[in-house]
């Protein structure tokens, strides 16, 4: 009599298990959540039937935060961990490990009605931190510049701030979006509007990628590091990835996954 | 550690250049320098984004203090008796002391600054604790032992040669002990211009070259003509309006107050004044800095004051010698009515071989004087009016080993300056004294000082009280008075 209730607690424990080692938790990077994964979780599912995925692509500050938190097995970021971030993680016993999954540029882009086509770096600070306000100062036609950036907790937000802004803040009448597809899209339709996105998301309708000090971001540009606003995006890890995570790391990092990575709008690894 | 991470951030961004390394691995070594520098006591400070700079400093100090000080043979009026001075009469003060400050100061991103530091004591011209002073509380209470705010300040340099300061800020106007006592922190706003220029005479020497010496290291050759004559001049105006004292509410409920009976010699009641009392800086110098160190300093300054503040209206009388010592130490002694001073600090530097020396003093008028000694009911003191200072000093302290003397003389009539500003060690913050000071200090390490000051002073007018607050012996007039300390100083 006594031994029913154990045996089956038992059974869900282990059933629990086995049904979580088919499920993968990933969550982090709209960058990277929004289009890059989601595909290649399809393709790795084709390949690993009963495989299923939990992706939340929410800026990748949530990311980090979900494997200090150990709620995710794999953490999407577009920017390095921060020391604090770091910190809090080896003070839960928890090592949070960087692998590199995909280069990405991040561009800049203007209406396409806009006749700005090229900025030097100066000028980018200048237009994002608002010490400019109208396109008539950095060679435009005239007209308040509209500035749209990602939301705080974005790895891109502070990404870009730490690579094209000297860490300034951004210009106090800069509008905050949910993603990239929102700041292209915000763009296309504003003649006035200012902003910046991952590579993936520069074929939006409406707008134009802007050069920086003569540079284009391209598959070139951004492996060779000659794109100023060059980045790595990372799956974040507790140490050394295992099980399923690390047949979605190899996957991603291996011949197949960068083929994905490519198409989606990315530049490879490799 | 941090700076081994960053520098090393910098040394894998060039292994992955060089392609001696991958990205992979660099990030991978990157992420491990983090982790570490993140367990380290410094990488457990966070600071926000804007600061672009941050600065801890401060200093403790241990004292010993003796202060003592004596009547003469007829005033003030009446025999001593317990607790109460009278003629012939002296009081002796001996205490052990500390003090601690603490500060942060820093830059923000697009050329603003910031200041914050705390101070033990209280009182706006001591931050010194005496040992065991506490009243009740047993042995090593901690009453007296209270933290306070003594700057906090921000301000903006994004004009060039101008810094705009506001708060509770450090003293911007270049002054003596005579006039200003360095604990004071003045509140309200600053404005400062400073611009060097250089001049150059005769000479026609050609281009120095660039050599190296294993033994100097890198250094220049001495052009091979004759060196020209170089000056160099500072120019500086500091603007300043302090917020002296706030009355609260500017307009009260009901008819204006005024203050109850007669002071002193000040017959009839008087208004509260309603308005905010402000002091108003204004100094305009320059200094001149010949070649070998000799420089010569000058910064002409006038301070006015404008309205009466709700606490420092009662007209000054500064005590007297002719009632008993209660009734003088309780006239006005902080008034701060029919004062216009005109001030002039100047210092003159040369060396003596390898000897720095100065000599150093101030002049200061105070142009009301007349109305200011008519006030205090003495109407024929008018020339009281006058405050000097002069001396001489060898030597420096900026390095262990470093030693220095400084010797002055400095007198201050009683209706010559504000005595709520001047320095309470020097002459026990009184005015109508004059005495003379020597300071003598030794580096013990860069960052430590021990120090010995001692000056005698000696009453100017025997007809007038020697005003002034806060004082440390309870005698007006007070006809000698004597002050030693010996200071050992921790800089950090």
């Amino acid at each position: 009599m006594k031994l029913t209730p154990l045996i089956l607690a038992l059974a869900v424990v282990f059933g629990l298990a086995e049904a979580k080692a088919d499920r993968l938790v990933i969550k982090g990077s709209d960058t990277l959540g929004a289009k890059l994964v989601p595909q290649l979780a399809e393709h790795f599912k084709a390949e690993h039937p009963g495989t299923t995925f939990d992706i939340a692509a929410e800026g990748s500050t949530t990311g980090i935060a979900a494997i200090i938190d150990g709620t995710a097995e794999i953490g999407m970021a577009s920017r390095r961990a921060k020391s604090s971030e770091v910190g809090a993680a080896a003070a839960k016993g928890r090592n949070m490990k960087p692998t590199i999954v995909a280069y990405d540029g991040i561009a800049v882009i203007v209406n396409s009605g806009n006749p700005v086509k090229s900025l030097t770096k100066k000028q980018v600070e200048q237009v994002f931190t608002g010490d400019v306000a109208d396109w008539s100062a950095v060679g435009g036609s005239g007209g308040t510049i509209s500035i749209y950036t990602r939301n705080t907790s974005s790895g891109t937000y502070s990404e870009f701030k730490e690579l094209a802004m000297k860490k300034r803040d951004y210009g106090k009448t800069s509008q905050k979006m949910a993603g990239n597809e929102q700041i292209a899209a915000e763009v296309g339709k504003n003649k006035n509007g200012v902003g910046y996105v991952g590579m993936a998301y520069t074929k939006a309708s409406g707008v134009r990628v802007v050069s920086i000090d003569g540079a284009t971001p391209s598959v070139k540009s951004v492996q060779d590091h000659s794109y100023p606003y060059w980045r790595p995006t990372f799956y974040y890890t507790n140490g050394e990835p295992a099980g399923l995570a690390k047949q979605f790391l190899d996957y991603t990092t291996g011949s197949a996954g960068q083929k994905i990575v490519a198409q989606v709008g990315f530049v490879p690894i490799k | 550690m941090s700076m081994f991470a960053q520098d090393a951030g910098a040394l894998l961004d060039l292994l992955v250049k060089k392609k001696l390394i991958t990205d992979q691995e660099a990030e991978e070594v990157r992420a491990e320098l983090t982790k570490q520098v993140s367990e380290t006591s410094g990488g457990k400070w966070k600071l926000s984004t804007p600061i672009t700079e941050v600065e801890l400093y401060g200093d403790i100090r241990l004292r010993y203090q003796y202060n003592g000080g004596q009547t003469t043979d007829n005033s003030p009026l009446g025999a001593h008796v317990n607790g109460i001075a009278g003629h012939d009469d002296s009081q002796e003060r001996e205490r052990e002391r500390y003090r601690l400050r603490l500060g942060v100061r820093g830059t923000l991103a697009d050329d603003w600054f910031f200041g914050i530091r705390f101070e033990t004591n209280a009182s706006s011209r001591s931050t010194n604790v005496t040992f065991g002073d506490e009243a009740s509380g047993g042995p090593f209470a901690k009453n007296s032992d209270t933290v306070n705010v003594g700057q906090a300040y921000l301000g903006y340099k994004g004009f060039k040669d101008i810094t705009l300061t506001g708060g509770r800020m450090p003293n911007p106007m270049v002054s003596t002990l005579m006039v200003w006592d360095p604990d004071i922190n003045p509140e309200g706003l600053a404005e400062q211009w400073k611009h060097t220029f250089n001049f150059e005479f005769g000479g026609g020497s050609t281009a120095s070259t660039e050599a190296y010496s294993k033994e100097s290291g890198k250094g220049f050759v001495a052009p091979s003509a004759s060196e020209s004559f170089k000056l160099k001049l500072d120019l500086f105006v500091n603007f300043g309006q302090f917020v002296y004292d706030d009355s609260n509410p500017e307009n009260p409920l009901g008819p204006r107050a005024t203050t109850t009976g007669q002071v002193g010699r000040v017959r009839g009641n008087q208004l509260i004044p309603n308005t905010d009392a402000f002091l108003l800086a204004w100094q305009v110098g320059g200094k001149l800095t010949f070649p070998n160190n000799i420089f010569l300093q000058i910064a002409p300054t006038i301070y006015n004051y404008t309205g009466n503040g709700d606490s420092f209206n009662i007209h000054y009388q500064g005590g007297d010698p002719n009632v008993t010592n209660a009734v003088s130490l309780a006239q006005n002694q902080t008034g701060i009515n029919s004062l216009l001073i005109f001030d002039l600090p100047w210092e003159i530097g040369w060396k003596i071989g390898e000897l720095p020396m100065h000599a150093f003093g101030d002049f200061a008028v105070n142009l009301d004087g007349d109305d200011r000694a008519r006030a205090a009911g003495h109407p024929g003191f008018g020339d009281e009016r006058y405050a000097y200072q002069a001396g001489l000093g060898v030597g420096q302290l900026k390095q262990k080993h470093d030693w220095q003397v400084d010797v002055w003389y400095q007198h201050t009539e009683q209706y010559a300056l504000d005595p709520n500003l001047v320095d309470d060690d020097i002459f026990d913050g009184r005015q109508n004294m004059h005495g003379v000071a020597v300071k003598a200090g030794y580096a013990l390490s860069d960052a430590v000082i021990f120090s010995v000051t001692w000056n005698y002073a000696w009453r100017i007018n025997d007809n007038l009280g020697t005003g002034g607050t806060p004082i440390a012996i309870g005698i007006n007039p007070l006809d000698q008075y004597q002050w030693f300390v010996a200071d050992l100083n921790i800089k950090f």
